[in-house]
């Protein structure tokens, strides 16, 4: 029957044919395909790196959609409304505040600051959680210890810029935030037969939608992390400020998942603990696969003001928490 | 996307991530406690397909009058899926759904092994933790001694080689060509996954050519050189003997 459909409603290239049509020549091309790859190291590294990325993301990914689709069954549309203060201005702190004990990568927390706008929480409040719940979880600033042993102040440091910026691009977007820039899924649609349905129905279609943009974010990644020499990187670290931004443009570009990136930002050995907190700021609040992520589920128009407000407002959070503690 | 192509796509990824972590070649990519971890996020993404497929199965079999109803709600799903986004921009959507199959493809025909000379080259220092506060503890009895790659750099480079004075070492690790010459035994360790992966090298001394990305189990003995108290040092080790071995199940430091 969803073969009838295909064809009296609208015009459908028969993605199942597609897709054993698909699976049949790479099959067949298996061979010249391999001998490709092993004849390029880089090729074969980068392949590393992009399996790399979407096997790690993958468990976080999938805890992300279970709790937006729990979230989506289970929770009655009046909870959150209850939750948080009534009075907007003060419901974007306590929101942000929220993402300190609420454990989960950015790849989960765009499905669930998703899910928590399509239930009716005021989009600065959820966007204060999207951006904070990745930053100042439990168990990234438990990695952030570990990984600056000598430097206890830069858990600190994590937690307050982060905080900061995560609040201030709340009120931000109160005060000129457009409703029309911002798509929330459709999530009224998707009701199963009962919760439980509902709840699987939500979570697998959520994890199809962001898993792609995860995909389309650790390409890109992968590809960076192979074609750009580290020699380059290293030859900036003297100059103060161009290595802040350095840092920051590394955050975005490398898209590494908030509970690894102060491992990565320690090993910057030669660079500012201004520039390793910057790092560590702007990375869990926006990078390529964040923006990749939020494109698909916010639409486009939310991101291209999105993107650039949170990386202007992520690096001054962070150079002036630095300048604050670190001098 | 179709609803059976969107179950076949879960059970696809979910598959091929569980394949991976049961056959432990996982550890090419990620550390070694995600596997629980993986093993349920693939597990359950095997059981959304495979409860996807059974929704496709059962609404093709339903009465007419449900079978509309159900259709009706099916078209919901689809419009949402592929609906929503019209108007906006095409490239972003639930098609995005279709790049799932790239990863798959990685894992099934491409296979990708873990990262070796090729990482390890673009390296310019050895990402090991400073030790100059903390005093190396000595090394354990045993002649030779096995020591990870990175423990020895850490301990010729940050201890001034104090602990390695008179001990015949034992080190496993891949042979990384050193464009002046000779190779580097080195090791790739990572914070979190292959994507943030870090190189520790040793350069070795008196051994013979081999190719790059060849596994090798050396023993041999510290001598000063390379530099200390630097992450920019390279520190030496003279090779006694050297056999090649199979790549370790765990391929990271």
């Amino acid at each position: 029957m969803t073969d009838q459909r295909a064809t009296s409603s609208r015009y459908r290239p028969g993605s199942l044919e597609l897709l054993a049509l698909g699976l049949l020549v790479l099959i067949v091309g298996q061979g010249w395909l391999v001998g490709f790859f092993d004849d390029s190291p880089a090729l074969q590294t980068g392949t590393t790196v992009f399996v790399a990325i979407v096997v790690q993301a993958l468990p976080f990914l999938v805890l992300g959609v279970v709790l937006s689709g729990a979230i989506a069954a289970f929770v009655p549309a009046s909870f959150w409304r209850k939750a948080l203060p009534k009075n907007k201005v003060l419901a974007v702190p306590v929101a942000g505040a929220a993402g300190a004990v609420i454990p989960g990568c950015e790849c989960a927390s765009v499905p669930v600051a998703n899910s928590l706008m399509s239930r009716g929480v005021t989009p600065a409040a959820a966007l204060a959680f999207l951006l904070s719940a990745p930053a100042i979880n439990p168990i990234v600033l438990a990695a952030t210890f570990v990984a600056f042993a000598g430097q206890p102040e830069m858990v600190l440091a994590r937690f307050v810029a982060s905080l900061g910026a995560a609040v201030i691009l709340g009120w931000l977007w109160l005060k000129f935030g457009k409703a029309q820039w911002l798509r929330i899924g459709p999530r009224g649609h998707l009701v199963g037969s009962n919760s439980w349905h509902t709840f699987r129905l939500t979570a697998a279609h959520d994890f199809l939608h962001a898993g792609g943009f995860l995909v389309v974010g650790a390409l890109a990644a992968a590809a960076i992390n192979v074609l750009v020499p580290p020699s380059i990187m290293q030859a900036v670290a003297d100059n103060p400020l161009l290595s802040i931004l350095v840092m920051a443009a590394l955050a975005i570009v490398l898209s590494i998942c908030s509970e690894a990136d102060a491992f990565v930002a320690a090993s910057f050995t030669e660079f500012s603990l201004t520039a390793k907190l910057t790092f560590m700021v702007v990375g869990p609040m926006v990078d390529l696969k964040l923006i990749s992520l939020q494109a698909g589920t916010f639409g486009k128009s939310f991101v291209v003001r999105f993107a650039p407000a949170t990386v202007v407002v992520t690096i001054v959070s962070s150079v002036l928490v630095g300048w604050w503690l670190f001098t | 996307m179709r609803r059976d192509v969107q179950a076949i796509i879960l059970l696809l990824i979910g598959g091929a991530t569980l394949r991976i972590t049961l056959s432990g070649t996982y550890l090419n990519y990620v550390k070694e406690v995600m596997q629980p971890f993986l093993i349920l996020a693939s597990g359950l993404l095997v059981l959304f397909g495979i409860l996807g497929l059974i929704d496709v199965l059962r609404s093709s079999r339903v009465p007419a009058g449900e079978a509309a109803a159900e259709a009706d709600f099916e078209q919901q799903l689809d419009d949402e899926l592929d609906g929503h986004v019209h108007g906006h921009d095409h490239s972003h959507g639930p098609r995005a759904a279709w790049f799932l199959l790239l990863p798959v493809l990685a894992i099934f025909l491409i296979a990708p092994p873990a990262l070796g000379a090729f990482s390890a080259a673009r390296e310019t220092t050895n990402a090991i933790p400073d030790l100059s506060e903390a005093q190396a503890p000595p090394l354990p009895a045993g002649d030779p001694v096995p020591v990870r790659v990175s423990d020895y750099i850490g301990r010729a480079v940050w201890d001034d080689g104090l602990t390695l004075i008179d001990r015949t070492v034992e080190m496993t690790g891949f042979v990384t060509p050193d464009p002046d010459g000779g190779w580097w035994l080195s090791r790739m360790s990572m914070a979190c996954c292959a994507a943030d992966a870090f190189a520790s090298r040793i350069k070795t001394v008196d051994a013979p050519d081999l190719p790059a990305d060849t596994w090798v189990t050396i023993t041999g003995t510290w001598i000063p050189g390379g530099g200390t108290q630097s992450a920019d040092a390279i520190p030496l080790v003279v090779v006694e003997s050297w056999v090649e071995v199979p790549q370790p199940r765990n391929p990271y430091d």
